[in-house]
């Protein structure tokens, strides 16, 4: 496989790829590349140490200050999960596994301030990833964070709550007009009772389940939630809503009508994911050169795969937060049950500001060299010594060495395209090509501080 | 008034703005001119509790709901024979005496939504509660009227939806000097030097090589602005006052930004309302003088708008903690030099007469405000920017 096509591959389907995986795999063909990538997808739950969180017992947290001090304790640990979440993205040999955890929790959006019940959700999302997408809509309806967070808990036979009915619709399955009202009214009604116990269980309220008949998609029956997710999938567009979302996140964000009906056809017939993203990566249009190297990496993306590059570690929680937030995107805390939008919508005055500088605050005290060929030394001296605030911006451990390690035999040329997918822009291109390159560090900087450092 | 709907429809739309500033006149009107509206919209994040902050001391209701922390009529500055305002406020008394305060009360909308990020969204957005809009009026104000991203500046490290247009978004800064520094540093300063743009491109690189461009000349452009001006009053020693510091050198300084956007955060006040909220106020109320002041002497009040707006009001009922709940209607300050309705602009809602929550019913819905302050103040299309038709209040 080609190493444009290796790089298109390995950035979509995880975070970038490694000279030493190019090298690996650039003598296989496409079919043996794609089964490498869905040879090394075996799950395994992000778990975090909550055994400090143990004392708060259902009875201690009656007390109102104890039930306080919880939520002061889970909070913190959110935070910490999502500390190590980041550094999972970075380290996981489950590539896929992983990027498409990251696409379902952009996709079956929740929150929670319950650690146990993120963690559990987190773990669903990871489990369900590459397997059968109906199970994994019905297990999501019964976990404890989804539960609280679209208001099933308050669906009662009595009154009824549609939040979640209309949300499993609109954005986790069928897409907005694709449904009646009346729909949402009698679906509501198959999950009223929907609940789960302190310790994140899920149990159906019976005196609060509405058991009467109801009338969904032209169907009637006694139907559970389960039915009507069943009455769901029945539907074509379910799958093809479902396929254009895939479409826009691995491919491009302009959808091709064209490929999006042959992928809906695969992922009708059983709703498979996995088959579906094997499809998806073996299919030659998704090599076009009109695909690569066309959208704009997510925050997430944009950390994660300089770790790739150059392996790194925060020493503090709070710098992972600041620099999620500062860049649009905390994991775990979406802006609301539509996600972020992504796209150029991720860039703004201010964020590209912060991602053109961000690997030099984290990996180079914030000095990115302009040494020109022939040039003795650096006269921005002055410039770069007075940055006092961004050199204090986070704490972080890098791993040059393994940098120096896996580029000890890529000369600048190659480095140059293995950090960019795309070509760079024609003067971006002559500057390149005047800096004094000396230092595989410092053009390793340099290269990640351009806009086409930010496409993927 | 130049309008740009037509343009936006065509396939150049997006690259419009990437068209230099200075070849685009942003107004007729240029800042320095008298005439040059600005808005100036500060957020209470957290929800305020409205109804401690300007007091129906006359109200049965109102103490039979709150027997711990209702304010007594004598803790209260009166401004009326059954309305009183909160302690903490007598420079907003001041300004109520001078004809610059305009109250409107039961501020809210359709199906209130209880949440602090999905009611700021909304209040951002101007969307229905049920609707996920994905640009702020203000960003779309600039789609509409904006030709860079400092005109319309959030004070603040990170840009908020409000300021986020479909095409175009606005800029936040906190330090503009921190800014300017993050954006200039040299190696930016030689790419960008070497960026060829032959090819206007529409595509995601032009995109980032474009918004980068305008970054860096906005923060240039601003933090240059921001050196040559001065404050003409002392602030208090807060970080509110000084972001309405920043903004008021901003202003003054002829600085072609048409909206600012600041917040003030805590008025989440679960527990123990009575300290915290008299200490916010009290922050609010000081800083506001001072700012309202600066402007004063330096001739800029009479075209400075300042709308002051909270995500939803709080419970009618307090809690058992000495404090209230997520509420929904609340009021909504405007202060400025040309105001038509000076003092209060409605009654307060009954208080007897409660949603299914006790909260406050609303009689305003926030939008035929924006839709005021578009049409009245910033005299531009508000169906367009709003995208829904709303009747316009009679306050300006």
């Amino acid at each position: 496989m080609k190493t444009k096509q290796l790089q298109h591959l390995f950035l979509r389907a995880g975070f970038g790829i490694t000279p030493q995986l190019v090298n690996d795999l650039s003598k296989k063909n496409k079919n043996k590349v794609v089964d490498f990538l869905f040879s090394t997808t075996t799950f395994q739950p992000l778990e975090i140490d909550l055994s400090e969180l143990s004392i708060y017992t259902q009875e201690y947290q009656k007390n109102n200050t104890f039930s306080m001090e919880f939520q002061r304790k889970s909070n913190e640990k959110i935070r910490e999960y999502n500390k190590i979440w980041i550094e999972r993205l970075a380290d996981s040999d489950s590539l896929l596994r992983e990027k498409m955890t990251l696409f379902w929790a952009n996709h079956f959006v929740c929150k929670n301030q319950n650690i146990y019940f993120v963690q559990q959700y987190n773990n669903c999302l990871r489990k369900n990833a590459l397997g059968n997408f109906g199970d994994f809509v019905k297990e999501i309806s019964k976990e404890p964070a989804m539960l609280n967070y679209l208001n099933s808990r308050q669906n009662r036979k009595k009154q009824p709550n549609e939040n979640f009915a209309r949300e499993l619709m609109e954005l986790f399955t069928l897409g907005v007009g694709n449904y009646s009202e009346n729909d949402v009214r009698e679906s509501a009604r198959a999950f009223t009772g929907y609940n789960h116990t302190f310790n994140g269980e899920f149990v159906i309220g019976k005196y609060h389940h509405d058991e009467a008949l109801k009338t969904f998609f032209e169907e009637t029956g006694n139907f559970t939630g389960d039915d009507v997710i069943d009455i769901i999938l029945k539907q074509e567009q379910c799958a093809r809503f479902i396929c254009e979302k895939i479409y826009r996140y691995f491919v491009n964000d302009h959808v091709n009508e064209k490929h999006v009906d042959e992928l809906t056809t695969v992922f009708y017939k059983d709703y498979n994911i996995e088959k579906l993203m094997k499809f998806l990566f073996l299919k030659d249009w998704f090599y076009d050169v009109e695909n690569i190297g066309t959208k704009i990496k997510s925050p997430i993306e944009l950390l994660v795969g300089m770790q790739k590059m150059v392996p790194f570690s925060f020493q503090n929680t709070k710098d992972v937060q600041k620099i999620q937030r500062l860049l649009g995107q905390v994991l775990l805390d979406p802006p609301n049950v539509a996600g972020w939008k992504g796209g150029k919508n991720w860039i703004d005055s201010n964020t590209i500001i912060l991602r053109l500088k961000l690997p030099s605050i984290l990996l180079s005290n914030a000095e990115i060299s302009i040494r020109e060929k022939g040039a003795f030394e650096d006269s921005f001296e002055k410039y770069h010594a007075s940055n006092k605030i961004q050199k204090n911006f986070a704490k972080v451990t890098v791993d040059w060495d393994f940098f120096e390690e896996s580029f000890k035999n890529i000369s600048f040329d190659e480095m140059k395209s293995l950090f960019l997918i795309t070509a760079p822009n024609e003067g971006t291109e002559t500057y390149l090509s005047h800096l004094s390159k000396s230092s595989k560090k410092e053009f390793c900087i340099q290269l990640m501080s351009l806009p086409e450092y930010q496409i993927c | 008034m130049k309008r740009r709907a037509f343009l936006k429809q065509s396939a150049f739309a997006s690259s419009l703005f990437f068209v230099p500033g200075f070849l685009k006149a942003f107004e007729n009107v240029s800042p320095k001119s008298f005439g040059y509206k600005r808005l100036v919209m500060i957020q209470l994040a957290g929800g305020n509790d409205g109804l401690n902050t300007i007091v129906p001391f006359t109200n049965d209701d109102y103490y039979k709901s709150r027997p711990k922390i209702a304010l007594q009529k004598n803790d209260l500055i009166p401004v009326s024979d059954s309305l009183g305002f909160h302690s903490s406020l007598l420079p907003l008394k001041n300004l109520y005496d001078q004809g610059n305060l305009t109250v409107i009360n039961n501020v809210g909308y359709p199906n209130p939504d209880r949440s602090h990020f999905r009611a700021t969204d909304i209040w951002q957005t101007a969307s229905n509660s049920n609707q996920y809009w994905q640009t702020g009026w203000v960003g779309r104000y600039l789609d509409a009227h904006g030709s860079n991203a400092y005109n319309a500046i959030e004070i603040d490290d990170s840009l908020s939806l409000l300021l986020k247009g479909e095409n175009i978004n606005g800029i936040a800064t906190q330090n503009p000097s921190n800014l300017f520094k993050l954006s200039q540093d040299p190696y930016f300063k030689n790419v960008l030097n070497h960026y060829n743009d032959e090819h206007l491109s529409e595509h995601n690189l032009g995109y980032l090589y474009k918004t980068m461009i305008d970054a860096k000349s906005s923060s240039k452009y601003i933090f240059e602005k921001n050196k040559i001006a001065s404050n003409n009053t002392t602030y208090p020693n807060n970080q509110f006052a000084n972001q309405l510091k920043t903004t008021a050198k901003l202003i003054n300084s002829g600085l072609e930004t048409r909206v600012f956007f600041s917040s003030l955060g805590g008025f989440d006040t679960h527990a123990n309302q009575l300290n915290s909220q008299k200490r916010l106020l009290d922050i609010y109320a000081t800083s506001i003088e001072a700012f309202v002041n600066d402007l004063k002497k330096q001739g800029t009040f009479n075209d400075t708008l300042i709308v002051t707006f909270s995500e939803f009001g709080r419970r009618v009922k307090e809690n058992a903690g000495n404090g209230t709940d997520h509420g929904a209607a609340s009021n909504v300050f405007i202060i400025g030099n040309q105001l038509k309705k000076q003092g209060f602009y409605n009654d307060l809602a009954s208080l007897s007469d409660l949603d299914s929550n006790g909260d406050l019913k609303y009689t305003v819905d926030f939008r035929t405000i924006y839709d005021s302050i578009l049409k009245n103040w910033l005299a531009v299309n508000d169906e367009q920017i709003l995208q829904h038709k709303f009747n316009s209040l009679d306050f300006i």
